[in-house]
């Protein structure tokens, strides 16, 4: 696993904006190309059409106005009103088309980008601050939505109209052209010295703006530990720092971005004034006609407009780079746990679990599971017990296929579990883990989550196994309540409840219960206990907990210490062997004084 | 829906803006009337390019070189070429300043926001989500920043462009002048109708623009859940919901505009032909020569084109608006508990004597009862335990001290004092508090436990962690105690987690300790350590602790037992075994024996 980000650290971008790059975006272009090349059709037609206007209005004042012909000047208006009738309306054809397909495109993409989340495993997330990734795909994706719709639609127009100018400069006179055409190497120069710096500065906006992002979100989520540790003022001021850096980046990327505009002006207004200057020496030798040079400069003019236009999709371009290839590095995020090529469907589990020699490490150096091998029949339960940090979590997330292991292999009913897909074995399994996640929305929700078609008959059966129902129907609403994020109107004990509810309903064939009850009071444990019994009955299960209350009715029992398993038996059998388990059971056995 | 008092005060967005620029306002100003000279610059410099072509129109006409008008002509380059210069510096520190400006108020904004939030009760929490908070300081306050930076620089530039023009025409010819803008009110009342039609969408928008963080921030934070039932392909079509509506409030925002646009581009074009219609016959019937009309016709795009703009910058106006409501609703957003005026400072230690005194207490306003006239006491130095059932309230409870919630009924005292009555700040310094649903910060372990007293030595660091039984397993991992654990703790177990949460509870030497069921995901044995280093901490202080084992609660001082918000036992440990009641079958069930058991060993002991 690679270092842990923090909102203190930039994250290294792995790989800069490269060919991959521009094959990811061409792949989202390419689906909406037809309408797009359409709508730059509609765009060249309504170009065209206005380009009647300047005609009209020179026939209107070299014949209808000297002539005092009244009638041909209502004409020409008529056909002026016309051209830019016509004109609007290609122009919001083009419009609508491409609302549709910019928002298509960033939909596509968002769309792709969270089916890549959700293909990515625990240490992507474990990995970085989370504010980190949702900045990514909400902010960053609406940034990018004109870049690659109108933005390139534009670029291309308006590099066309550039070669017409360009063609029209070269018929009216060569030499004077070269004098306009000196100015591109000169803008080529000058964007040169531009793009890097720009291109660097706008990595570190986003940057700074991911890592305000990720402090952000850290602290909405954790107000209440900011206000018991009193911890606000210090809070601010480092958010006013991260606050302080996002400003002081984005003042350094604008100032190139300004630069672009005035540059292209500075340019465009020293070529007309060396027009002017060859003109006069030209002019005055008879080798240019004054028409030639009125042409030429009013060709200029217009050669610089399309540069500008283009200079404002360039700095666009940069800024928005910066926010793409942060969307594609995670898109090419590596997926560490998949299905592999020819994965099977894992077939309904009869229930036998078996560890084949199994390593695991979760950072390079750090072995947590030497070789460890066991074999579990089907409908037993077995429970781990050893102290915090010893590997019991890890043996269970190695069955749910949460990691890969390193060697050896894991099975279910002799499959391979890295040989079937992961939708297959994930949801023939139960798994309640220690941080008990409640979404926002109905506690009927919630409890649907784990069997999506569930009848609220069902729902309400798996509460009352789990003895949830009663606090549940003394809520306002009942099952209908709202527990708002994270149930921050639930009891620990009551999210453990419910999220037990959950797995009850999914009905696995394998359940994993990872310190699954520790905040529920003994005696809801105990009544719990009944419920548990019924759903343990027929279905392997892998329980982790600290109450013997709990443990000592497993059928096997594998105590677990620096990643191994000690021992492992049936209660009576490890009580007898006075070994590791039975020294933790004597010393939990409680005195009444 | 709740208590809050939030009150929303109408503040024009101007001033509110206008207050957020402080320090900078001068700067925009001038900003504003720089924009207004370099387009007023923008329309002379043609004039001297335009004397230059009449220079060489004049000399093929007359046949006179050009050469003999070479000063004019140098002239006139000269101001060309100089007037360019200067008016591109200024167009480049005018919007340097406009950046400038715009920046510092998004800075003093978001710290603000942020500095407002972080002080909101936990009713706020409840209504707000995160991924909405995290919408309305970054997108929405966006759209603050670009009002700041764009919309307002954009409405100088065309007003300016379009007045300067206006009063030129009128000058020349305010016959023709008033024929050509005749047409304006008319484009004006098309954006005005437009403003009213996109206020809405713009507010659907920015709601649908929340609801898709408020979707992807859940499925991040929970995304330990979706793999576990295997609910990929659920969340991505609850996903693809959230997309699609935003995706199509973005489209009918869009498209609204569009809908305004060719009228608004159709006025904008008529401009032109009003001029040639008007001019022509102005000409025809002699009011007005060819060197007039042209002069009209070569600024006529002065007009037009504010004009042009102007749709788009209504547009983006009430993107504005729309964000700014979300933004400011925060903004002038108060908080529910508060020190109160001339609240008591406290800075030095609590003797730690605790009092209920008829609490009552219940969330969304008291309609769900959570504490029903609660009445307690615990003496300094005490350790007391609360127990009971999930859900009756014991944490609600707890909560109350360091001012979580407010009690609707009764009061809750520190050494006579009611909480209330203190500095806030200083009630909490005073505090330590382990919560129940652990939340560590993506930092170092030594960060984390140090969070409550950043000035910690390391030494005090690995002090806190022993007292915590943290001590070992910190040891034992890769870097120790500079080891980044993620957001919430990840890669850490239940019970890893709350030995660091313990630590970082003490570190901060509280004068009241409150644990809230911080052992329960701890082994037996590792309680105990913590259980015996808690008696040797060099300070004094009370402790309450919520706790389901008897093993730790038969060693309190007194024990309160809850029961659908009431206290319904307290005493010790043996003598409630001797009552018989609720504690005694707890015991019963927890040791195996009978109740009758219990309650002889609890009379035999009194």
């Amino acid at each position: 696993m690679a270092k842990r980000n923090t909102f203190r650290v930039d994250e290294t971008l792995q790989e800069e904006f490269n060919m991959r790059h521009i094959l990811l975006a061409s792949k989202y272009i390419k689906r909406y190309l037809s309408r797009m090349l359409f709508a730059m059709l509609m765009s060249a037609i309504a170009a065209g059409s206005a380009l009647f206007a300047p005609m009209i209005t020179q026939q209107a004042l070299d014949h209808a106005i000297p002539d005092k012909d009244t009638k041909y000047l209502i004409t020409l208006v008529i056909l002026l009103i016309v051209a830019f009738v016509v004109s609007i309306i290609f122009v919001t054809i083009r419009q609508r088309i491409m609302v549709k397909v910019s928002q298509n495109i960033i939909f596509d993409i968002r769309k792709d980008l969270f089916a890549h989340l959700q293909k990515l495993s625990f240490d992507y997330y474990d990995s970085r601050p989370h504010g980190k990734i949702l900045i990514r795909v909400v902010n960053y994706v609406n940034s990018v939505s004109d870049m690659l719709s109108n933005g390139l639609i534009n670029t291309i127009l308006e590099m066309i109209n550039l070669v017409f100018i360009v063609i029209f400069l070269l018929i009216t006179d060569i030499e004077m052209s070269l004098v306009v055409l000196c100015g591109i190497p000169v803008l080529a120069a000058f964007m040169f010295f531009i793009k890097n710096r720009q291109r660097k500065a706008w990595q570190m906006v986003s940057n700074k703006n991911s890592n305000l992002n990720a402090y952000l979100q850290e602290n909405i989520v954790g107000a209440r530990i900011t206000q018991i540790f009193a911890r606000e003022e210090e809070n601010a001021g480092i958010f006013a720092d991260l606050s302080q850096d996002c400003r002081k980046t984005w003042m350094k990327a604008v100032t190139y971005n300004n630069l672009i505009w005035p540059g292209i002006d500075l340019i465009s207004v020293f070529i007309r004034a060396a027009i002017f200057l060859f003109g006069m020496v030209l002019f005055g030798t008879g080798a240019k006609s004054v028409g030639v040079i009125i042409a030429i400069s009013s060709y200029a003019a217009r050669f610089w407009q399309p540069i500008m236009n283009l200079g404002n999709i360039f700095n666009n371009f940069m800024n928005n780079m910066a926010y793409l290839e942060r969307i594609f590095e995670t898109m090419g995020e590596k997926v560490t746990v998949d299905n592999k090529e020819n994965a099977t469907e894992l077939p309904p589990i009869k229930g036998s679990v078996e560890f084949e020699d199994v390593s695991f490490s979760y950072e390079e150096d750090k072995e947590v599971l030497h070789h460890v091998s066991f074999k579990i029949d089907p409908g037993m339960s077995v429970a781990l017990v050893g102290p915090t940090g010893a590997g019991k979590s890890t043996i269970v997330n190695l069955i749910s296929r949460f990691y890969d292991v390193d060697s050896g292999r894991v099975l279910i009913d002799g499959h391979d579990i890295s040989e079937v897909t992961l939708e297959s074995l994930r949801s023939q399994m139960g798994i309640m883990l220690q941080d008990s996640f409640i979404f926002s929305g109905t506690i009927k929700d919630n409890i649907r989550y784990g069997k999506l078609d569930a009848t609220d008959e069902e729902i309400i059966a798996a509460s009352q196994k789990v003895c949830a129902d009663h606090f549940i129907v003394n809520m306002t609403d009942g099952y209908d309540t709202e527990v708002k994020e994270r149930g921050s109107l639930l009891s620990q004990g009551q999210k453990q409840l419910i999220s037990f509810a959950r797995t009850l309903l999914s009905d696995p064939a394998i359940l994993i219960l990872d310190e699954a009850t520790s905040s529920i009071d003994v005696q809801t444990e105990k009544a719990l206990q009944k419920g548990l019994d019924t759903m343990l009955k027929g279905r392997t299960s892998f329980i982790i907990a600290h109450r013997l209350s709990t443990i000592r009715n497993c059928d096997l029992i594998m105590y677990i210490d620096d990643g191994g398993i000690v021992e492992a038996g049936s209660h009576d059998e490890l009580i007898a062997k006075k070994g590791a388990y039975y020294k933790l059971y004597t010393s939990q056995l409680d005195d009444i004084t | 829906m709740d208590t809050t008092i939030r009150e929303t005060k109408k503040k024009s967005w101007m001033r509110w803006l206008w207050g957020n620029m402080g320090g900078h306002r001068v700067l925009y100003v001038t900003a504003i009337f720089m924009t207004i000279v370099y387009n007023i610059m923008q329309l002379i410099v043609p004039y001297f390019s335009g004397r230059i072509v009449t220079l060489f129109e004049e000399s093929a006409s007359s046949g006179i070189p050009l050469s003999d008008n070479l000063n004019e002509f140098i002239l006139n380059l000269s101001l060309m070429v100089g007037l360019t210069l200067v008016r591109i510096t200024i167009v480049y520190f005018t919007c340097m300043a406009y950046e400038y400006v715009s920046q510092h108020a998004l800075y003093k904004i978001r710290n603000f926001l942020f500095d407002k939030i972080e002080h909101q009760d936990m009713n706020f929490y409840n209504e707000y989500r995160t991924g909405d908070l995290m919408t309305r300081l970054t997108g929405d306050l966006d759209a603050v920043r670009h009002n700041v930076a764009w919309v307002i620089k954009s409405v100088v530039d065309s007003f300016s462009l379009f007045l300067a023009t206006a009063i030129y025409f009128f000058i020349m010819d305010p016959l023709l002048a008033i024929c050509v803008l005749s047409i304006t009110p008319l484009l004006f009342l098309v954006i005005l109708r437009f403003k009213k039609a996109s206020a809405e969408k713009h507010r659907i928008l920015r709601d649908k623009l929340s609801g898709l963080n408020t979707d992807v921030q859940e499925n991040i934070s929970g995304n330990r859940v979706v793999k576990a039932f295997a609910r990929e392909q659920y969340e991505k079509e609850k996903f693809n919901r959230s997309n699609t509506s935003y995706a199509e409030a973005n489209m009918d925002t869009q498209r609204t505009w569009l809908r305004y646009f060719p009228a608004i581009e159709t006025f904008a074009n008529l401009l032109p032909v009003i001029l040639l219609l008007a001019g022509g016959m102005f000409i025809i019937n002699g009011r007005l020569t060819i060197g007039e009309y042209v002069s009209f016709s070569m600024l006529i795009w002065a007009i037009a084109n504010p004009m042009r703009m102007l749709g788009n910058i209504m547009n983006e106006f009430q993107r504005f608006a729309a964000a700014s409501k979300k933004v400011m609703e925060i903004y002038n957003s108060k908080a529910g508990i508060v020190s109160k005026e001339n609240a008591i400072r406290h800075p030095d230690r609590f003797k730690g004597l605790i009092e209920f005194d008829h609490v009552s207490f219940g969330y969304e306003g008291g309609a769900v009862p959570v504490l029903r006239d609660i009445t307690m006491k615990v003496e300094p130095g005490q350790t007391v335990a609360v127990i009971g059932e999930t859900g009756c309230g014991k944490t609600s409870l707890i909560h109350m001290i360091p001012r979580f919630y407010d009690p609707e009924q009764g009061e809750v005292r520190i050494d006579g004092i009611n909480v209330r009555d203190y500095e806030l700040t200083d009630l909490r310094h005073n505090i330590g508090l382990a919560t129940q649903d652990v939340l560590l910060y993506s930092d170092t372990i030594e960060g984390n436990i140090a969070y409550g007293d950043s000035s910690l030595s390391s030494d005090e660091v690995v002090k806190y962690a022993k007292y915590s039984a943290a001590q070992e397993f910190i040891d034992k991992m890769p870097e120790g105690y500079d080891t980044i654990v993620g957001e919430r703790g990840v890669g850490l177990s239940g019970g890893q987690k709350q030995r660091i949460s313990l630590a970082r509870a003490l570190a901060i030497k509280p004068s009241v300790l409150i644990l809230d069921d911080t052992t329960s995901a701890v082994d037996m044995e590792t309680e105990k350590h913590i259980r015996d280093s808690l008696n040797e901490l060099d300070f004094d202080y009370t402790k309450i602790i919520i706790a389901q084992r008897i093993s730790t609660t038969k060693y309190c001082d007194k024990i309160f037992v809850m029961g659908d918000g009431r206290i319904i036992e307290e005493g010790t440990h043996k003598e409630l075994c001797a009552k018989g009641g609720y504690y005694a079958n707890l015991v019963a069930l927890q040791m195996g024996t009978n109740l009758a058991d219990v309650e002889k060993f609890g009379k035999e002991a009194i």
